[in-house]
C-alpha cells in the first residue's frame, strides 16, 4: 500500500436527515445537533480526546489528543486533565488550561443533548491548577468521565479570544478552534468548506489541504454523486442494496463499522399489556431477529442479546437464559393472556421501518395483532412524554454504555425514554458509570444485561452498523479502517485522512 | 387591473393565516428541537416562554403580521438569523432553477409541437406523443436519478451535485444547474408539447379563420405559425402561468437530490427543525409568486389579445 501523502482535497457527503444538518451552527455551546455533527466538530476542533482502534476495529480506546494525559483521583471523584504545551488555535492564541476551563463552563450551560451529565461538586467544580492542568471535582465518583468525552461538547475547545471578538452570532457560523482545519465558509446545513490549519499542533498534519462537507438528500443521491466523482466520501450509508452495489463497484471502498448500538424493542412496563411479565415474554418468544438480520439485511448486521454490540465495550455474545425465538411458547402465552393487541412505534427511517414491518409479520404468527406507528422525531418525543406508548423500536447503547444514548437513557426510571421503573436497574446503571475499575464495570454491566433479560424487560435485536463509502484512493482512520461508532457515525480522524494522486 | 392587484392582498393574507394555523397544529416545537430529546418538559416550557411560543397563536400571528408588512419576517428560532436574509440568499438560486426549467421546456416544446402538428399522425407526431406520454408518467425524482446516472456518472458531462453562483463562474453555474433544471423541465416539456400540439391540430381541423387563410392560398407553415400558433399561444400562456406553482413545488425535491442551496432545501430543513418563522416565510414566498404569476399571465393575455381589457365592462 502507498504511504500517506500531503496535499489534495476531498468532499465528504452527509445525509441531510442526520449529520448533514447543522442548523444552529458549529459552536459547541450553541449547537443543538452535536451528536450528529461529530465529523465537523472533530475537523474544526480536533478534540481533547479521541477514540482510536486497531485497523480492524479491535482494541478501541479513548486516547488523549489535545490533552496530554489525565488522572482519576479520589476513586473517580477528581479528574486532572493535562493539556499539551504549545497548542495554538488557528487564530494564533493559546489553547491552555484557562481556555479549557472557560469552554467547560460554557458548554455545560449549553442546550445541546451532547453536553455531559457530570455530577459536579458544589464547591470549585472546575479549576485551573497550573497553566496546563484543569481539575474537575465531582460530588460522587464518575469513572466513565473520560470515555464520555468524545461524544460530548466539552471535547471541542473554541478560541475564547475569537469568540469575544466575533460575538456569538458570527462565531457559530465561522468558529475558530485548534483542530486540523479552519473554517473558510459555512452555509448552515448545506456546505462547510475547511482548509488546513497552519497552526495545527501535529507536525506534518493534516495531510489534506482542503476538506468540504456537503449535505445531501439520502443514500441514493450520495451514491450517484460518489460515482460521478463530485464527492469522495459518504458517512453512514445504511441502504443494504446500495451497500451491495457499492461493494461490487471497483471505484469504491466500503467499510462497515463495528456495530455498537443494537436495536431494542422497548416495552412500556408501566401500562398494559407489558406490566404483565407474560406479555413481555410472549414478545421475546415471538421475535426472531436472526431471521430479520439474515433475510432483510443479508447478514450485514449481527444480532445482540444485550445493550452493547460486538464493537462496544463490555459486549457479551450471549446472555444465559435469554428467551430466544419459540413460536409455540409465544402462541401459548398469547392464548393464556386472551390475545394481544399492541401499537409498535418507531422513528421514521429506512432500516427501522423494515425491522418493524418484519416484526409485525412475525408477531402476527404468534397471534399478536400489531399496529405500526411511524413517527418523526418531534412526535416520537411527544409519544414518550405522554407515557401511553406500548412498544417502541429504538437503538440503545453507545460505544461505552455509560455515555451518549446509553443504557441509562433507555432503562432508568429517571429517563422519560425508558418505560421501566426498577430501582435495581437504576442502582446498577449508577454504580457501573461511577466506578473506575474496568473489571468491576464489566461485572456490573454483565449483571445488568442478565437482569434485563431475566425480567424480560426488552428484547435486543440486530446491531446497526453504519457503512462508510469512499472513492478509491482516499484513506483514513475511521473512513477506510474501522473505529467503533461513538453514537451513530464513526469518529473519523480527519488529520490523518489522505488521498493518492 | 388595480382591482386584481388589490385582490392579491386578501389571498396572501389568507395563505398566511392558513399556514400559521396549520403549523400550529404540527406536533413538536422549535424549543423541543433545540433542547433535544433529553430535555425535561419544564426546560422545554421555559424556552418556549423565552421564544414567545407560550402566547396564544393569534397574538403571535398578529405580531408576525405587524413585522411582515414592514418587511421584517422575524428571526429563525433555530439559527437566530434574520429570515429575510436567509430567504434572500436562497431565492436567487430557486428562481434561477425555475426560470431555466421553464425557458428550457418551452424552447423545446414549441418547435416539437409545431412539427408534430404540421403532419399529424405521421412518424414524428407519433414519436413525440410516445415521448411525452412516457415523460408525464415519470416522477421528477426518478427522472433526476436517471439523468444523473446517464449524464453525470456514465458520460461525466455534468456535475451530479452542488451549486456555483453565476457571479462566481457563469459556465460552471450553468453546468451545475443543467441536470436539476432538466429534471424539472422534462415533464413540463412533455405537457406543453401535448397541450400545444392538440390545440394546433384542433384549429387546423376546420376553424373558420384557418380555412379563410388556406383559401387565400397562404402556405401551410405560415398558416400554422402566423394563425394557428398565435391563437394557441393564449392557452399556452395560461397553462404556463398555472404551472408555475407546480414548478416551484418540484424544486423542493430536486434541490434535496442535487444538494442545491435554494428555497426548497431551506424549507425542508425548517420543517424538520420546526423552525416556524422560516417555514411561514417560505410558504408566503411561494404564495406570492403564484399570485404574481397569475397576474402576469392575465396581463400578457391582455397584451396579446386586444379584445381583453381588465377593469372595464
Amino acid at each position: 500500500m502507498e504511504s500517506p501523502r500531503q496535499g489534495g482535497e476531498i468532499t465528504v457527503l452527509e445525509d441531510s436527515a442526520f449529520a448533514g444538518s447543522w442548523p444552529t451552527g458549529l459552536d459547541p455551546a450553541s449547537n443543538t445537533t452535536g451528536g450528529a455533527n461529530i465529523a465537523m466538530m472533530q475537523a474544526i476542533y480536533g478534540g481533547l480526546f479521541l477514540v482510536r482502534a486497531n485497523d480492524d476495529g479491535s482494541n478501541a480506546r479513548v486516547e488523549p489528543h489535545q490533552a496530554e494525559s489525565y488522572e482519576l483521583l479520589d476513586g473517580g471523584k477528581t479528574v486532572k486533565i493535562k493539556i499539551r504545551d504549545g497548542i495554538k488555535f488557528s487564530d494564533g492564541t493559546p489553547l491552555d488550561a484557562e481556555a479549557v476551563r472557560f469552554n467547560f463552563e460554557r458548554n455545560l450551560n449549553a442546550n445541546c443533548t451532547c453536553k455531559p451529565t457530570w455530577p459536579l461538586a458544589e464547591k470549585d467544580p472546575i479549576t485551573v491548577e497550573e497553566p496546563n492542568t484543569v481539575v474537575l471535582r465531582f460530588s460522587e465518583p464518575y469513572g466513565a468521565v473520560i470515555n464520555s468525552f468524545p461524544v460530548s461538547n466539552v471535547n471541542w475547545i473554541v478560541s475564547p479570544t475569537a469568540l469575544k471578538e466575533m460575538g456569538e452570532e458570527k462565531f457559530r457560523v465561522t468558529p475558530v478552534g485548534a483542530g486540523p482545519f479552519k473554517v473558510v465558509s459555512n452555509k448552515l446545513s448545506s456546505e462547510l468548506v475547511l482548509e488546513r490549519n497552519p497552526n495545527y499542533f501535529k507536525q506534518g498534519l493534516p495531510y489534506l489541504d482542503k476538506l468540504t462537507f456537503k449535505s445531501i438528500g439520502g443514500d441514493q443521491a450520495a451514491y450517484t454523486a460518489l460515482l460521478s466523482g463530485q464527492a469522495h466520501a459518504y458517512e453512514g450509508m445504511n441502504t443494504v442494496p446500495l451497500l451491495e452495489q457499492a461493494e461490487a463497484n471497483d471505484k469504491l471502498t466500503v467499510t462497515l463499522q463495528p456495530p455498537t448500538s443494537p436495536y431494542v424493542i422497548q416495552l412500556n412496563t408501566q401500562i398494559e399489556p407489558f406490566n404483565d411479565k407474560k406479555a413481555r415474554e410472549a414478545i421475546y418468544y415471538a421475535t426472531n431477529f436472526q431471521a430479520i438480520a439474515d433475510g432483510v439485511f443479508k447478514g450485514k448486521y449481527p444480532v445482540s442479546q444485550s445493550f452493547t454490540a460486538s464493537g462496544g465495550l463490555f459486549h457479551k455474545e450471549t446472555v444465559p437464559g435469554y428467551r430466544t425465538y419459540d413460536l409455540e411458547k409465544a402462541k401459548q402465552l398469547v392464548q393464556e393472556l386472551g390475545g394481544m393487541k399492541i401499537k409498535l412505534g418507531t422513528i421514521s427511517n429506512y432500516v427501522a421501518k423494515q425491522v418493524v414491518t418484519a416484526l409485525q409479520t412475525q408477531w402476527r404468527e404468534a397471534g399478536i395483532e400489531v399496529e405500526i406507528v411511524d413517527h418523526q422525531l418531534a412526535t416520537l418525543i411527544k409519544e414518550f412524554q405522554t407515557n401511553k406508548w406500548q412498544a417502541m423500536l429504538q437503538t440503545a447503547g453507545a460505544w461505552d454504555p455509560a455515555s451518549g444514548v446509553g443504557v441509562g437513557f433507555r432503562f432508568t426510571s429517571t429517563s422519560p425514554y425508558s418505560g421501566i421503573k426498577d430501582p435495581k436497574i437504576d442502582e446498577l446503571v449508577r454504580k457501573a458509570s461511577a466506578t473506575i475499575d474496568q473489571a468491576e464495570r464489566e461485572r456490573l454491566y454483565t449483571e445488568l444485561g442478565q437482569y434485563i433479560s431475566d425480567n424480560a424487560y426488552a428484547p435486543f435485536g440486530l446491531a446497526f452498523a453504519p457503512g462508510n463509502v469512499v472513492v478509491k484512493g482516499v484513506y483514513g482512520p475511521g473512513l477506510t479502517t474501522k473505529i467503533p461508532p461513538l453514537m451513530v457515525n464513526t469518529g473519523v480522524i480527519w488529520d490523518e485522512v489522505w488521498r493518492s494522486q | 387591473m388595480g382591482k386584481r392587484l388589490l385582490m392579491a392582498i386578501p389571498i396572501t393574507l389568507g395563505v398566511s393565516i392558513l399556514t400559521f394555523w396549520v403549523l400550529n397544529l404540527v406536533p413538536g416545537s422549535a424549543a423541543q428541537q433545540l433542547l433535544g430529546v433529553e430535555a425535561t418538559e419544564e426546560q422545554v416550557r421555559a424556552l418556549e416562554r423565552e421564544m414567545g411560543l407560550d402566547r396564544p397563536a393569534w397574538i403571535r400571528y398578529l405580531d408576525w403580521l405587524g413585522g411582515a408588512v414592514t418587511g421584517d419576517l422575524g428571526k429563525s428560532f433555530v439559527s437566530d438569523q434574520q429570515v429575510t436574509s436567509l430567504l434572500g440568499e436562497r431565492l436567487v438560486v430557486t428562481f434561477e432553477l425555475v426560470i431555466l426549467a421553464m425557458v428550457g421546456s418551452l424552447v423545446l416544446a414549441i418547435p416539437v409541437a409545431l412539427l408534430a402538428a404540421y403532419r399529424p399522425n405521421r412518424l414524428f407526431d407519433r414519436l413525440s406523443m410516445i415521448v411525452s406520454v412516457s415523460g408525464l408518467s415519470v416522477a421528477n425524482y426518478v427522472l433526476a436519478l436517471i439523468l444523473v446516472l446517464i449524464f453525470a456518472v456514465q458520460l461525466g458531462w455534468f456535475p451530479a451535485i452542488g451549486y456555483v453562483p453565476f457571479t462566481e463562474d457563469p459556465v460552471e453555474n450553468l453546468r451545475t444547474m443543467a441536470l436539476p433544471a432538466a429534471a424539472i423541465a422534462f415533464p413540463l416539456f412533455c405537457f406543453y408539447t401535448r397541450f400545444l400540439r392538440g390545440d394546433l391540430v384542433d384549429q387546423l381541423l376546420g376553424q373558420d379563420y384557418i380555412i379563410t387563410a388556406q383559401a387565400k392560398g397562404v402556405g401551410p407553415w405560415r398558416v400554422l405559425i402566423r394563425h394557428a400558433f398565435r391563437n394557441s399561444s393564449f392557452g399556452l400562456i395560461t397553462v404556463v402561468g398555472l404551472n408555475l406553482s407546480t414548478l416551484i413545488g418540484a424544486t423542493v425535491i430536486i434541490e434535496q437530490i442535487f444538494a442545491i442551496p435554494g428555497l426548497g432545501q431551506l424549507m425542508v430543513q425548517a420543517i424538520n427543525t420546526r423552525d416556524m418563522m422560516v417555514v411561514q416565510a417560505c410558504v408566503i414566498v411561494f404564495a406570492v409568486v403564484t399570485v404574481v404569476a397569475n397576474l402576469v399571465t392575465d396581463l400578457l393575455y391582455a397584451v396579446l389579445d386586444p379584445r381583453i381589457r381588465y377593469g372595464s365592462s
